[in-house]
């Protein structure tokens, strides 16, 4: 019994110790990117001990950082010149204007804007292979089931070429339309409301609602979590998207990766700046996470859903 | 609220390659502020023949008329009916305030003020105006059942439709519910189509009772003319818990005999005149046990507290009859039981149609016996 | 209720008027058979699924059998109606080469190099990080670790790191005099030439890419791990297995489809590195050590232009995805039943 419960004590002390190291390791790169945005380039570069403390340069990089001429990381309020002359006085008419978006809050905007479209588009589409029954259904669907499998994020070929055709290259909507229709999603939606009752929808219907009204006064509400746990996919994979805006999107418009990339690229590698955008672009994604942690767990779960 | 007139109803669907026939021709007209009860075994086309009705499904032929209105093409939404689910499909998103008025909100132009004041009454008439801000997730099972029933008397439809609506609550809340239910439809009185496959249920609740069989109508009557006067074999073992005694007999002038060590004299014998053979019935509350008569092996007694069911052997065929509490064989006691011949139950042995059925203390209801006889 | 004759209606509010549009709008509009509403709510996807998904894949197939001379603004067909106009244009000057674009990959040294840089990282990493995952997901699993909430999100924090930041971190710890060898050097150990030497550069990938996605796999790891019954393991006990037999008779078999998904989709993501590569290595530094297939597409397509061969080769990459895919599907399902 005594030598059970040494050995017991044994294990105990080696999941710890183990989880606790993957805990570390996880976190030092984390922690070291903030403590360097802290720290003047020339204190960063002079000592190869590592620093603990943060300093107090994170201003003083920002600034820099903003003072780049080829990349804008975070906007500034634009020149409005962008008018309807009435003849007794104009009127602004370009919203977008309003606020020269940097990469910080072009990523924001792109994700957002794709987040919200795709969860439409694949919660109608999820719907509609769920609970109606319709010509071509399956061929259809098993088709869309194919893409899973494909690397979606490859085919910036043809898709670059398609966008120079319909004018929307250095466009926002090129990088948000091709994966707006997202298969996962499709999957995803098509499984969890294949859950909903259909007594409960035929409930509705002899109340007196729509078909339309089934989707968003039924179906939708009563998938709320699952279209939280999609939502936070979605938005992901749009934030990480790094291929296709390299080769779409011109300066002015860059999304947060392609302008870190812009950093690194040169002759020369401007660290605190590097340093600085690194942690801008986490601080969303961690409050993010620890705000819908719950969703961010069942979201990367119900993006392995087996078949 | 109106009569529903079923016209050669058929509905029928696809299954791979072949045709499932699911309700079979069926006419029935539901009579202005009945209740009907429509009850068979799983599998014989009762929901299918509500979901008809209730416009969610599309029929294959025939007419659905509510009083002179052909309805067999309007949607479930436009027959202005409403249906109480097995499951009672309540909005799970929704507090039971907004699923009762959820229907009024949809199909009416009534203020928001005036939909909460009837929403208001319902539930008080239910007992559940303390719950109204709940989710129906915090509810027990009546309370759901409840506010289902709340949502259907709301839109103050044409009919009912009800689809095993107590299936789901415990054998005590059932019989309560039961007696509340019948109360609701008789104040309220709406025309009322009810589903279930339990035959207890559907006697002690519908003012005339539905038996379907395999898609057919088998018989509409009152609870006693179908328990009295089944037309059929199938009827008469549907109908009637425990179930009747069903045996083969061959005819020898007026004597019936059947298996181990049955025999009857029949002192009319009109009834298995030109019959070599028949189906015998005998219902296990017209058996009495008596000194000498016909001998049967005790198996197993059940007592019931004010009676005894007691299952014995007759020549390898299992015979149920309800005798008194007092009566008590042990298992493997032969005892002898005898029947009146007016309780005696006789059908033809091929079709399995009634040639005799109780004829003791005839009383007919306002309904008559067989009303009408489909297949 | 039989009761609205009774009382006295309320006035309408505002948010009611605008339920009475609604209403007389949806019950205007014509009553869709049950087969039309299914197309309905699938048309907006399916139209943007079949122009930015269907397209591309088939255009790309097509693709790879012409040589790409440019961008093209020659007409293919137009009308004029005088109030309307349409021109359609076609999207690529291409000339016809058949199945050079294929047989050209056969010589081509640089696709052979990032096919093996690819496999080389491939057969490191996702072993190593399915392993790494899966013991921290059974040692989190454990009745006794407390904090399992506060250690699971610590341990998939960094799936939130931006891809292109957290390669750009990974290049400044890694260099000559970066922590990682001030910390090996301060315990004693030689400093290691993360990303001048060919072998270590790829580690460093490996290394990066195991940090980012460990987590994420654990988790899933982890919720497969609790749906194995409890039962299974006391019925283990009883029998006298080990902790070890308890893992290797009772955990892996229960865990197996799980496993199998994260290998797959691990392996299928290996195969889309690009970012690590690109920022980390500049692009396959040293010697082009550690350039991957995908950033070797897209050096074909964007710098050189040449789109053909480059559709060419995202074929082969979709056929060799796809191919593995289905041995290790073939694979891990068997005894399945």
């Amino acid at each position: 019994m005594r030598e059970e419960t040494r050995r017991e004590a044994v294990w105990q002390f080696l999941a710890y110790a183990f989880i606790l190291l993957g805990a570390v390791l996880t976190l030092v790169p984390l922690y070291w990117i903030f403590v360097a945005s802290t720290l003047d380039e020339q204190e960063f570069l002079s000592t190869t001990e590592p620093r603990l403390i943060p300093g107090d340069s994170f201003l003083q990089n920002f600034e820099s950082l903003q003072a780049r001429g080829n990349v804008q990381f975070v906007g500034h309020p634009g020149e409005m010149t962008q008018y309807v002359d009435f003849g007794f006085g104009y009127v602004y008419y370009d919203v977008w204007h309003l606020w020269d978006l940097g990469a910080l809050e072009s990523s924001i905007f792109v994700a957002v804007v794709y987040t919200l479209l795709s969860l439409v588009l694949c919660s109608m589409a999820g719907f509609a292979f769920a609970k109606y029954e319709f010509r071509f259904k399956k061929p259809m669907f098993y088709a869309i089931l194919a893409t899973l499998i494909l690397p979606i994020q490859l085919l910036v070929i043809p898709l670059f070429l398609l966008m120079s055709q319909i004018g929307l290259t250095n466009s926002y909507w090129a990088i948000i339309l091709p994966w707006a229709a997202n298969p996962l999603g499709i999957f995803l939606m098509r499984q969890n409301m294949r859950s909903i009752p259909d007594a409960l929808l035929e409930s509705a219907r002899m109340d007196g609602a729509t078909e339309f009204q089934l989707y968003y006064k039924i179906a939708l509400p009563t998938m709320k979590s699952s279209l939280a746990a999609l939502a936070i996919i979605l938005f992901l994979f749009q934030w990480n998207l790094f291929l296709f805006p390299l080769v779409i999107l011109e300066q002015g418009k860059y999304t947060i990766p392609v302008a870190i990339n812009q950093l690194v690229g040169a002759q020369r590698v401007y660290y605190d700046q590097i340093m600085v955008a690194a942690t801008l672009s986490i601080i969303p994604i961690v409050v993010l996470f620890l705000v819908l942690q719950k969703q961010f767990v069942s979201g990367i779960l119900a993006g392995s859903v087996k078949e | 609220m109106s009569t529903i007139t079923l016209d050669t109803l058929r509905k029928e669907f696809d299954s791979g390659d072949e045709r499932i026939v699911a309700v079979d021709d069926i006419d029935l007209e539901i009579r202005d502020g009945e209740f009907l009860v429509l009850v068979g075994p799983s599998g014989c086309g009762k929901t299918t023949t509500l979901r008809c009705v209730a416009g969610l499904e599309d029929v294959t032929s025939g007419t659905i008329r509510f009083g002179d209105d052909d309805v067999t093409d309007l949607r479930a939404r436009e027959r202005d009916v409403a249906m109480v689910f097995q499951n009672y499909a309540l909005y799970p998103h929704m507090n039971v305030r907004k699923n009762i008025g959820f229907g009024l909100k949809l199909s009416t132009q009534q203020s928001s003020a005036d939909i909460d004041r009837q929403v208001e009454e319902v539930a008080e008439m239910l007992g559940i105006e303390d719950l109204l801000g709940q989710k129906p997730k915090e509810l027990s099972g009546g309370q759901q059942q409840r506010v289902a029933l709340g949502r259907a008397i709301i839109r103050d439809p044409e009919a009912f439709l009800m689809d095993e609506p107590l299936s789901n609550l415990d054998a005590k809340l059932r019989s309560q519910m039961r007696t509340e239910l019948q109360t609701l439809q008789h104040d309220l009185d709406v025309t009322t189509v009810y589903v279930t496959h339990d035959q207890t249920e559907a006697m002690a609740m519908g003012d005339r009772i539905a038996v379907m069989n395999d898609g057919t109508l088998q018989q509409v009557g009152t609870a006693e003319a179908v328990y009295r006067s089944p037309v059929n074999e199938f009827v008469a073992d549907f109908i009637g818990s425990p179930s009747i005694n069903l045996f083969d007999a061959t005819v020898d002038g007026n004597r019936l005999d059947g298996p181990g060590d049955f025999g009857y004299r029949l002192a009319d014998t009109t009834p298995v005149e030109g019959y070599e053979s028949v189906r015998v019935g005998v219902r296990p509350e017209d058996i009495e046990l008596v000194a000498d008569g016909i001998d049967i092996e005790t198996k197993v007694l059940e007592p019931m507290g004010n009676e005894n069911y007691l299952y014995a052997d007759l020549g390898g065929h299992e015979l149920t009859a309800r005798v008194a509490s007092t009566a008590r064989p042990s298992p493997g006691d032969v005892v002898s039981f005898t029947f009146d011949e007016d309780a005696l139950y006789l059908f033809d042995p091929e079709t399995g149609e009634a040639l005799k059925t109780k004829t003791e203390g005839e009383r007919p209801g306002e309904d008559g016996h067989v009303e009408e006889v489909v297949g | 209720m039989a009761t609205q004759d009774t009382a006295s209606q309320a006035t309408p509010t505002a948010r009611d008027r605008l339920r009475f549009v609604r209403q007389s709008v949806s019950h205007r509009l014509p009553n869709a058979g049950e087969g039309l509403v299914g197309y309905l709510f699938l048309l907006p996807a399916l139209l943007v699924f079949t122009v930015f998904l269907g397209f591309p894949i088939l255009y790309t197939l097509y693709l790879s059998f012409f040589r790409f001379e440019g961008v093209s603004n020659e007409t293919v067909f137009w009308f004029d109606l005088g109030f309307f106009s349409y021109e359609l244009t076609r999207i690529a000057d291409l000339t016809f080469v058949g199945l050079n674009n294929y047989t050209a990959l056969l010589s081509d040294s640089l696709f052979h190099q990032a096919l093996f840089n690819t496999t080389f990282i491939l057969l490191v990493q996702v072993p190593l990080m399915v392993a790494l995952a899966l013991v921290f997901a059974v040692a989190l699993n454990a009745s006794f670790v407390r904090f399992k909430g506060v250690f699971r999100t610590v341990l998939a924090l960094p799936v939130s790191a931006n891809l292109v930041a957290y390669s750009t971190v990974f290049l400044l710890m890694m260099q000559d005099a970066g922590l990682v060898n001030y910390v090996l050097t301060s315990v004693g150990l030689p400093a290691i030439p993360w990303l001048t030497s060919s072998f270590w550069s790829r580690m460093t990938i490996v290394g990066a890419v195991t940090w980012r996605w460990t987590g994420y796999n654990m988790i899933i790891l982890l919720a497969g791990l609790q749906t194995v019954p409890q039962q299974l393991y006391e019925a283990a006990e009883i029998d006298g297995a080990s902790r070890f037999e308890k893992f290797r008779y009772v955990t892996i078999p229960q865990l197996r489809p799980v496993l199998l998904f994260v290998v797959v989709t691990s392996t299928i993501g290996t195969f889309k590195l690009f970012s690590e590569p690109v920022i980390i290595n500049g692009g396959g530094a040293p010697l082009d050590s550690t350039i991957t297939i995908v950033q070797y597409i897209y050096q074909t397509a964007f710098i050189d232009f040449r789109l053909g061969y480059a559709s060419a080769l995202t074929y082969v990459l979709i056929a060799v995805v796809s191919l593995l895919s289905a041995v290790q599907l073939n694979v891990g399902g068997e005894g399945d039943a």
